[in-house]
């Protein structure tokens, strides 16, 4: 085998005209394959005037309509279960997995094939051999294995790379730990917030993870992989290098993933998707550097053709060259910033929960927090973060007083209250962190919507 | 575009034969032969795909 850094070394070093010229064929055959096997994407399709043979630039794929999770969630419930979108015959699938449902909205379902099944875990290797991990590692996969898609790809890329691959599921906290430091996991897979949570059961435990020989994290599922402060609590905590990923169920897989060069964001596998940044208000495409909503077309789950899927994450892209790691690939600088209806606007000011955690990330002696929302005397929007401090030693007014400054110099001074929490009182997440109580009687204002 | 190596115009021909006989000759299998052969066929599509030999989909043969 090769050594590189690179898992498809041909397509991520590849020059951008010739991967343009890549993803122009492959969107050729994805609008012809789509356009020929669901009825539903041949309407779309044909009314907008699109047919494969008139693709002939990555400027025509903005021709095609956008495609939205209303109108999946729509299909699906008129044609249960999977809607009107699929390619293929149950028959031939192998897989069921469905959305995780923290929303409380209708989960999307989603089947795949046995290729495509492969082709999943094919894009968890670009992102787990672009980190360094190798078949060599050993991979603890902090995961609930159930019908949300999470990290059963990444298991079965650790597979295909030839690492010894540690399921965790079905266990509690304690068990993950004690599993990691018994079979020596070099590679720990989980989500941010997990990962703190884990580093706290194993103070608790009196393991020092810093000292054992766990060398990478692998994060996904939430924004907090990239928040600068949270990755660098959690790579301290753990004595690791952290790298986020990101991907959705409407995918199967991740879209993005970050390299070993760390270069403050995350990639975009394109060779298998094509990703625009548009502004969420106009549908209009926004430049390098802006930020934006992504929308995806991918190329990879030929069961459920994707085609300008609009995802409601807020990014920011830049040019590949920006990392010193010789892909070519464009990158997410942050990250996957927010989702689009992640905005509050308190008192007339928007607040970002992305953007109260990286101040809040900052202090170490904060061990879980929580940002609640309500209505005083009927009529005004409060915000208040709630955190926890155990360290019995630890100088709480200062610290209290000092997060309430930071967050109001951050937000046009917006006065934030902050407050202790009894140790341990605050929910902690296994998946997909939830650290926003909206509790107003009258949500902020238009534009805004209920998380 | 790059041209391909003499190792990977070969793994292309592994899939091409591969599929073929799947598509030919698979009531000639039996069923520990034609599930192995199937999965086989699924990893070597990962890899006609990062060739850009342009592989097309499987579902007709249940891949």
């Amino acid at each position: 085998m090769k050594d590189t850094p690179y898992w498809n070394p041909r397509h991520e070093t590849m020059p951008r005209q010739e991967l343009e010229a890549l993803q122009v064929r492959k969107l050729r055959n994805l609008v012809e394959w789509a356009g020929a096997q669901v009825p539903y994407h041949a309407k779309r399709l044909s009314d907008a005037g699109v047919s494969a043979d008139s693709i002939g630039s990555l400027d025509d794929l903005r021709r095609i309509p956008f495609f939205t999770r209303d109108q999946w969630m729509e299909g699906q419930l008129e044609q249960p279960p999977f809607g009107p979108i699929l390619a293929a015959p149950q028959e031939a699938a192998i897989r069921y997995h469905m959305t995780s449902g923290t929303t409380g909205r209708t989960p999307i379902r989603v089947l795949d094939s046995m290729k495509d099944w492969e082709w999943i875990a094919e894009m968890w290797c670009y992102g787990l051999w672009g980190f360094g991990v190798r078949p060599t590692d050993r991979v603890f996969i902090a995961f609930g294995y159930a019908t949300f898609i999470g990290f059963w790809g990444l298991h079965y890329a650790g597979e295909k790379m030839g690492c010894l691959t540690l399921p965790g599921g079905a266990m509690t906290t304690e068990q993950r730990v004690r599993t990691i430091e018994e079979m020596g996991a070099t590679v720990v897979a989980s989500t941010p917030t997990y990962a703190l949570r884990m580093a706290q059961e194993a103070r608790a435990l009196g393991i020092d993870l810093a000292s054992g020989p766990v060398e990478r994290l692998i994060l996904s599922g939430e924004p907090a992989g990239s928040i600068p402060a949270t990755k660098k609590l959690i790579e301290e905590q753990w004595g690791a290098k952290a790298g986020d990923t990101a991907g959705m169920t409407e995918l199967g897989t991740i879209m993005i993933f970050e390299c070993e060069a760390q270069p403050g964001g995350t990639h975009i596998i394109e060779d298998h998707y094509i990703e625009e940044v548009i502004d969420p208000e106009t549908g209009e495409p926004v430049g390098y550097g802006e930020q934006g909503e992504r929308v995806v077309t991918s190329f990879g789950r030929g069961f459920i053709p994707v085609l300008r899927y609009r995802t409601r994450d807020l990014v920011v892209k830049v040019p590949g060259e920006d990392c010193p790691c010789g892909r070519t690939f464009d990158i997410y600088d942050g990250g996957i910033r927010g989702r689009v209806d992640d905005m509050k606007l308190v008192r007339g000011t928007n607040v970002y929960p992305r953007a109260v955690e990286s101040i809040v990330r900052e202090i170490p002696e904060i061990d879980e927090f929580q940002i609640r929302l309500y209505t005083e005397e009927g009529i005004r929007d409060e915000i208040e973060v709630l955190v926890e401090i155990p360290d019995e030693g630890a100088d709480v007014e200062g610290i209290l007083s000092g997060l309430g400054k930071e967050l109001a110099d951050a937000h046009e001074s917006l006065r934030f209250g902050v407050r202790q929490a009894e140790t341990g009182s605050l929910p902690r997440f296994e998946l997909k962190a939830k650290r926003l109580v909206d509790e107003r009687e009258v949500i902020g204002g238009e534009g805004e919507k209920r998380g | 575009m790059d041209e391909i190596g003499e190792a990977q115009r070969e793994l292309a021909e592994v899939y091409e034969r591969l599929k073929a006989l799947l598509a030919e000759r698979r009531d000639e299998l039996a069923p520990y032969e034609e599930r192995n052969a199937l999965k086989a066929l699924a990893a070597l599509w990962q890899v006609a795909n990062g060739l850009d030999l342009d592989p097309g989909q499987l579902y007709d043969v249940g891949v």
